[in-house]
């Protein structure tokens, strides 16, 4: 049974689900873009929490959610009417209930004056609206009953009589399929599957027609069916089901009274029309779409329903509409998922041995072998994908959080902005969504603060007084890439490279595209806000943004038109658990290079690779000099023949475009690797990302490209280091 | 005098959490035989199933609220008899009201003690044992 700590902790998991509810609700409303249904919702997403948290003993939670509610109600019911105002106290007050729900979480004390003001606008807004009488607090105590209600329920039989529900319907229902039904790739048992659905059904089978064996013509139906259909449906609804077989059949379906109903009363198969209903399947369903109801399972009962005699009691996977997503979930532990996750990490590992052992097999007997491998290859992959599929998260569990940052912002800076959001169902690992939210935060906090013009510039420079700030996912190629784009000022690029030239950032003489001086921004020690204001400047630059990302396997880029806004696109690899990697080796020593960093692999003749001084030399590639970085010098590895033809140049792509060369020994192939984390064991090594366990059974690590270009800078004189780290970093 | 442990009982709400601390507040008063619901809907597959001694339902769902369940429960040929008990949040009087014109036996004010909560089914189906 679930211990209490795991209840309350369901109990939150529902309170973000309504937060998001009660959040997207809100925002329907700001944009006058909500119906009945928007304000019942988040009326309803409050009340659960206050409910809940009732419950669970969190009265603080239910005090304010009590106020919060009966606005709400007030507005439902109509005795309220929705304005500007209002909305934006209700959004203050969707943000306290959550920074309550927050602190109840992490089990804090809430402190005693904690939204109070809210609380007392929201007071304000029923006492002005509705009188004293509209207002009550009834939430403070906690009346385990109503006092003085007499309480008497209206008994059963007088209740017949006024009966509003539509009452059950009982149908007769004929259905017999003509010759030609099934050659039309139609199926008696699914139709009578989805009758089944409606309602309570009874069928009897008519076996008169049913030839002899010897005679028996598997594609032609020759049983037919009568009984009853009591179902809350209507007849066009009943019809439907019949929809495409109308020509193909002898069909019956009318109204009979209303009988006095009961459960199924004797649930023992009928033998005769059990046999029957199993022997239509048999005929009816040649080979492959036989239903496993007819070949395993015991004969199906009288009444159909009855095949699943407990599918009621059981959670149904029916959708709901009111959840956002209409998706219906199931809870696991992480921990279990986890634990799956890693057994697949084995068995990737265990199948890249197998591959080896096959490999090293003479051919003729390898032959075979290798290609039941192929399969298990591919159902590895699969089996990696779904189970990393459940470790997905939609990224609105950090989108979520940002409306709320931009109200604020946009309030503290006397500016208008408002946030779009676009793909918030993209799914991405757990993992990376948890260490989205810092870096998304702080793009956004510096597209409003930095971004957005004061409405006054804007409404001059002919935009909108107020600004939008778009925040959108999909998947592209492989990962997800987020883009964060406002339609403010856009970077000033004079103003960017003064600065960068300044600090020393860039060599005065460096001739640079705009879109190099855009990212620019990304360099440590760089800020651009000529005051640092307490909103964007604490400290935190675009760097440390720009890090994160990379810690993540990510890159980011910046787009800006100046004037008119500008774009930070993050393109983010969908987990971190398994990747594709190339397996190469350096002498000895054998590492793996993440594929998403290469761009191409080749080898170059010696005569296209120029030593320059202080370099440890330049490829050139198409036109391009292309700064080498030899893994051999920069890991202090012997025995290599980094100098001979036969030397492997891989390009690699550190981000932003930058591209350099790493010169290896040789490509030992493709494969997906696990990733093993070493820093709980050996701190950061600079240059080395994780290890990971290769099909031979040697451990390998696992290259950080981007590390391995600074090392590559730092490691060089002076001069051709600001070179190439120049060329490196755009 | 109906044995608690014999009851079968079906708990509808659309929070999980609060389904689990009923379930959990029912088998502090004995009752072993409980079914859970997510909405009216299925609520309404399960009572057409079998016969159920008692309906422990929210008010506050979606699509279907308690009362519409009350509503196609009373309707329902088959389980029109079952007893039904609404709970409610603390200040809907009016609902209570309501519910008893609908049919509803009994109604359960959240948060609600074990205590309570055999005091209100006793009051529906008499003593437990």
């Amino acid at each position: 049974m679930a211990s209490l700590d795991q209840l309350k902790g369901t109990f939150f998991d529902e309170c973000s689900e309504a937060l998001q509810q009660i959040e997207l609700g809100l925002s329907d409303l700001r944009e006058g873009a909500a119906s009945d249904d928007t304000i019942n919702a988040v009326f309803r997403s409050v009340h659960s929490v206050k409910g809940g948290a009732g419950i669970f003993g969190f009265d603080d939670l239910v005090k304010f959610a009590h106020v919060f509610e009966t606005v709400l109600d007030a507005m439902r019911s109509g005795k309220l009417a929705s304005s500007q105002d209002i909305v934006d106290t209700l959004l203050q007050a969707n943000d306290v209930l959550s920074d309550l729900i927050g602190m109840s979480r992490s089990g804090e004390t809430i402190p005693a004056e904690y939204g109070s003001e809210c609380r007392a606008s929201l007071e304000r807004i029923l006492q002005a609206n509705l009188g004293d009488e509209g207002w009550s607090d009834g939430g403070a105590a906690a009346p385990a009953d109503f006092e003085g209600l007499d309480f008497v329920p209206v008994p059963i039989e007088d209740l017949a009589a006024a009966d509003e529900q539509p009452a059950e319907q009982e149908y007769r229902i004929v259905f017999r399929p003509n010759a030609d039904l099934l050659k039309k790739a139609n199926e008696p048992l699914y139709i009578l599957r989805e009758l089944r659905k409606l309602g309570t059904l009874e069928l009897k089978a008519e076996t008169e027609r049913l030839a002899l064996l010897p005679d028996l013509e598997p594609d032609r139906p020759y049983l037919g069916w009568t009984g009853t259909l009591r179902s809350m449906a209507p007849l066009p609804q009943i019809e439907e089901v019949f929809e495409f077989v109308l020509d193909d059949c002898e069909l019956v379906i009318e109204a009979v009274a209303t009988a006095g109903a009961a459960w199924p009363s004797d649930p023992a198969p009928d033998a005769v029309i059990a046999d029957m209903t199993q022997a239509a399947g048999d005929i009816a369903t040649p080979v492959a779409a036989m239903p496993e109801s007819t070949t395993n399972s015991p004969p199906l009962a009288p009444s159909l329903e009855a095949e699943t005699p407990e599918a009621g009691s059981q959670p149904r996977s029916a959708p709901t509409k009111a959840s956002a997503s209409g998706a219906t979930t199931t809870r696991v532990e992480l921990e279990k998922i986890d634990r799956v996750v890693n057994m697949v990490g084995e068995l990737v590992i265990a199948q890249a041995m197998l591959g080896q052992v096959v490999h090293a097999l003479p051919e003729d007997i390898s032959g075979r072998l290798v290609q039941v491998l192929e399969e298990v290859v591919h159902h590895t992959r699969e089996l990696k994908d779904s189970v990393m599929s459940m470790r997905a998260q939609q990224v609105s569990a950090v989108f979520q959080r940002m409306p709320r940052l931009v109200r604020e912002l946009a309030g503290k800076t006397g500016k208008k902005a408002r946030l779009e959001m676009v793909g918030e169902n993209t799914e991405v690992d757990r993992s990376i969504i948890e260490r989205l939210g810092d870096p998304l935060t702080h793009i956004i906090r510096n597209a409003v603060d930095h971004g957005i013009e004061k409405p006054d510039v804007r409404a001059a420079a002919g935009k909108p007084e107020e600004g939008t700030v778009r925040l959108a996912a999909e998947h592209r190629g492989g990962r997800i890439v987020i883009e964060v784009s406002d339609d403010g000022a856009g970077i000033n690029p004079e103003r960017v490279l003064k600065k960068a030239r300044d600090r020393g950032l860039v060599s005065g003489d460096a001739s640079l595209t705009e879109d190099e001086i855009n990212n620019l921004i990304f360099l440590p020690g760089f800020s651009t806000a000529e005051s640092v204001s307490d909103i964007s400047g604490r400290g935190v630059g675009m760097d440390v943004v720009r890090r994160n990302i990379q810690d993540l396997g990510g890159r980011i880029n910046v787009k800006s038109e100046r004037g008119r806004g500008m774009t930070i696109q993050l393109a983010l690899p969908l987990t971190l658990a398994v990747m594709d990697g190339m397996v190469i080796r350096v002498g000895r020593e054998t590492y793996v290079m993440p594929m998403s960093s290469i761009v191409e692999c080749l080898r170059p003749p010696a005569s296209d690779i120029h030593s320059l001084l202080g370099t440890s030399g330049m490829l050139q590639l198409r036109g391009n000099l292309v700064p080498l970085v030899h893994l051999c010098q920069l890991l202090d590895i012997a025995g290599t023949n980094a100098a001979s033809e036969e030397r492997v140049v891989i390009i690699s792509d550190a981000g932003d475009g930058a591209r350099f060369g790493i010169v290896v020994d040789e490509l030992c192939g493709h494969q997906q690797v696990v990733v093993k984390s070493i820093e709980e064991s050996y701190g950061s090594v600079p240059g080395i990302a994780g290890a990971t366990i290769l099909g031979n059974g040697r451990v390998a690590f696992i290259l950080d490209i981007e590390k391995l270009s600074d090392l590559a800078s730092q490691n060089m004189p002076n001069a051709a280091a600001q070179y190439a780290g120049a060329a490196a970093t755009f | 005098m109906p044995a608690a442990a014999i009851l079968k009982v079906l708990v509808v709400d659309d929070q999980n959490s609060v389904r689990q601390m009923t379930r959990i507040t029912l088998e502090q008063i004995g009752i072993r035989q409980i079914h859970e619901a997510e909405n009216g809907k299925q609520a309404m597959d399960t009572a057409a199933l079998q016969p159920l001694d008692l309906i422990i339902s929210d008010y506050n769902m979606p699509e279907m609220d308690g009362l519409a369940l009350l509503r196609a429960v009373r309707g329902h040929p088959a389980a029109r008899k079952v007893p039904f008990i609404l709970l409610t949040g603390r200040g809907d009087r009016e609902l209570v009201v309501q519910a008893a014109q609908a049919g509803a036996n009994n109604y359960l004010i959240k948060p609600f003690t074990a205590d309570i909560l055999r005091q209100k089914i006793e009051q529906v189906m008499g003593r437990l044992s």
